[in-house]
């Protein structure tokens, strides 16, 4: 699905328009614990969180996350946006809390590309 | 949105465990759904008669569901918490469930069956 | 009356397209800028000269204008520039109805020039000073040896650009090649970070840094996920639970790299203890940070082939995480 679409259904906006978001992203996830994404994530997912601090970029820098939806309007912290804008991540605010954006997206199709199970 | 679904349904339904005591969970109605895994957030956000969904297991988390008298806590990702949670969580009248799937996936299922925010 | 104030546009205002320049285009702005001054005005120019003799009839040079798509046509008689001649001045003469006129007639005299060795920033000024669309190129004795357009320019620094892109390539390769191009019995490269405790903001730094020099180096994209996030993981640790922080090390070499981290405290009272998923000594507050899960140290277990933890209260801990690379890729077998 293309990160446009995905903007489109959580009614997000876009925070750093200077970077690339001609993107495909192919499943998503839903955390606020980074360890838990770093441990079971899979590569070219969406993220989900609450959380605004720089950790969040650097997680899905780390497990290849392609762009990142802070839930309930949220806007991250000044940093956040710096690194994520030199590292080419997308971020974006949604209305919608977590249950509602992961709800939105798995009914349009996006699968879940977190796993219990390691991938690798 | 529609009669709320109950408890019973849910747990059929999603093929949840029940961590906690068993009791009558068609009298218990999800009213909508939560998910975080920040305390901080779940009492900002979450209300009572929703259904929270979260990775956290740690003891915490019984003392945050009973505040907010949430309709249950779903864990996710088969995280186990330790029997001192559970018995805390019984103790206060907590429901816990558990469920393999992750957040994303959970919420989507949930959400398809027609739990919505309220 | 003075004419009104032209508004600016939005272009001059907001930087190219519409919106605020970055400092990645500013670094691409500044990198034309340097460009325009390094070319010479004899790299860009075109060297294939159309030129007309005085005595030649404007309806010729207006033929050689249309068959070679030019503006302008510099006059030469005996080897010496004597003019230039314009689709203007053709343009001209033929709204007095005379094409039959020789060249000499209606040419410019006074011809604006560059010489060769200036550098494409001057021929720039000259235009924006002139507002003429092409100049005549001439050598140290003034003699006739190439014409210049804007568009020769633009076309000229497209070409330097896209040299930048393939030396930067070049490099890539090079770093790629790095342990074929250096012969020893034992090549190691060895990158060494500082990491201050509780410097929160600057969490994942050297982490971000060990992944690109990774794939930079040619990893197995794989194995720079793997590596990326056990060290993070690790440079986590060095910030929520040290004293004083610690050394965060990667070593790569063609069939491994490692990965070790040093503090000076407070250690780790029960190993064991420490390695059962969810156990965690973190506080509340590192937890609302989305750390401290008590997944950290079964995380990088999972990530890597081997890991080994000492810890002594009071003293300090070491940490040393391996992952071997499978045909050692990174010596660009596989991925030349």
């Amino acid at each position: 699905m293309n990160l446009k679409e995905i903007i489109e259904i959580v009614d997000g906006t876009l925070l750093n328009p200077q970077v690339d978001t001609n993107i495909e992203i192919r499943g998503g996830i839903g955390a606020d614990l980074m360890s838990d994404v770093l441990a079971a994530s899979q590569p070219d997912a969406i993220l989900m969180t609450g959380l605004t601090n720089p950790q969040v970029v650097r997680t899905a820098q780390m497990a290849d996350i392609r762009a990142i939806v802070f839930v309930r309007g949220k806007q991250p912290q000044e940093q956040t946006l710096a690194i994520a804008t030199q590292e080419n991540i997308p971020l974006i605010t949604s209305p919608c809390g977590m249950f509602e954006g992961c709800g939105r997206l798995h009914e349009t199709g996006l699968p879940s590309f977190e796993s219990n199970v390691p991938s690798d | 949105m529609d009669k709320p679904m109950n408890l019973q349904q849910i747990i059929e339904q999603l093929d949840l465990t029940v961590l906690t005591e068993p009791r009558d969970f068609s009298a218990i109605e999800a009213t909508g759904g939560y998910t975080s895994d920040l305390l901080s957030c779940v009492m900002a956000g979450a209300k009572s008669g929703y259904l929270w969904m979260t990775l956290q297991a740690h003891m915490n988390i019984v003392a945050v569901a009973a505040l907010l008298e949430v309709a249950a806590v779903v864990i996710t990702e088969n995280a186990q918490p330790d029997q001192a949670t559970i018995d805390k969580a019984n103790q206060q009248g907590v429901i816990l469930l558990s469920t393999p799937c992750p957040n994303f996936e959970i919420d989507g299922r949930l959400w398809e069956m027609g739990v919505k925010k309220a | 009356m003075c004419p009104p104030t032209k508004p600016q546009t939005e272009q001059e205002i907001y930087g190219r397209r519409g919106r605020t320049i970055t400092d990645r285009d500013a670094h691409d702005i500044s990198r034309v800028e340097e460009l325009s001054y390094d070319l010479k005005v004899h790299e860009v120019m075109s060297t294939e000269l159309r030129t007309a003799s005085p005595d030649m009839p404007l309806s010729e040079v207006l033929e050689i204008m249309r068959i070679h798509r030019i503006s302008g046509v510099p006059v030469v008689e005996n080897d010496e520039m004597v003019g230039i001649v314009s689709l203007e001045d053709v343009v001209h003469a033929l709204y007095k109805g005379n094409l039959d006129v020789p060249v000499s007639a209606c040419m410019t005299r006074e011809v604006v020039t560059i010489a060769n060795y200036e550098s494409v920033v001057k021929a720039i000024e000259t235009f924006s000073l002139t507002r003429l669309g092409r100049l005549p190129v001439v050598d140290e004795n003034n003699k006739l040896v190439g014409m210049i357009t804007k568009g020769d320019i633009t076309r000229g620094i497209l070409i330097a650009l896209q040299k930048d892109y393939q030396d930067e390539e070049v490099r890539r390769y090079r770093a790629s090649h790095l342990f074929e191009d250096i012969i020893s019995d034992r090549t190691t490269l060895v990158l060494r970070y500082n990491i201050k405790a509780r410097d929160f903001n600057h969490g994942g730094n050297a982490s971000s840094n060990i992944k690109r020099a990774l794939m930079r180096l040619g990893a197995d994209p794989q194995i720079t996920r793997r590596c990326g996030i056990a060290v993070y993981e690790a440079e986590m640790n060095l910030i929520i639970h040290t004293n004083n922080g610690g050394i965060l090390k990667l070593e790569v070499e063609p069939h491994r790299i490692t990965m070790s981290t040093v503090d000076d405290g407070p250690g780790i009272p029960d190993i064991t203890q420490a390695l059962q998923p969810g156990y965690s000594t973190a506080t509340e507050q590192v937890r609302e940070m989305g750390f401290g899960a008590g997944m950290g140290l079964v995380n990088m277990k999972r990530c890597v082939d081997t890991m080994e933890l000492e810890s002594t209260v009071g003293k300090g801990t070491k940490l040393v995480m391996r992952i071997l690379v499978p045909n050692e890729t990174l010596t660009g077998h596989s991925h030349g």
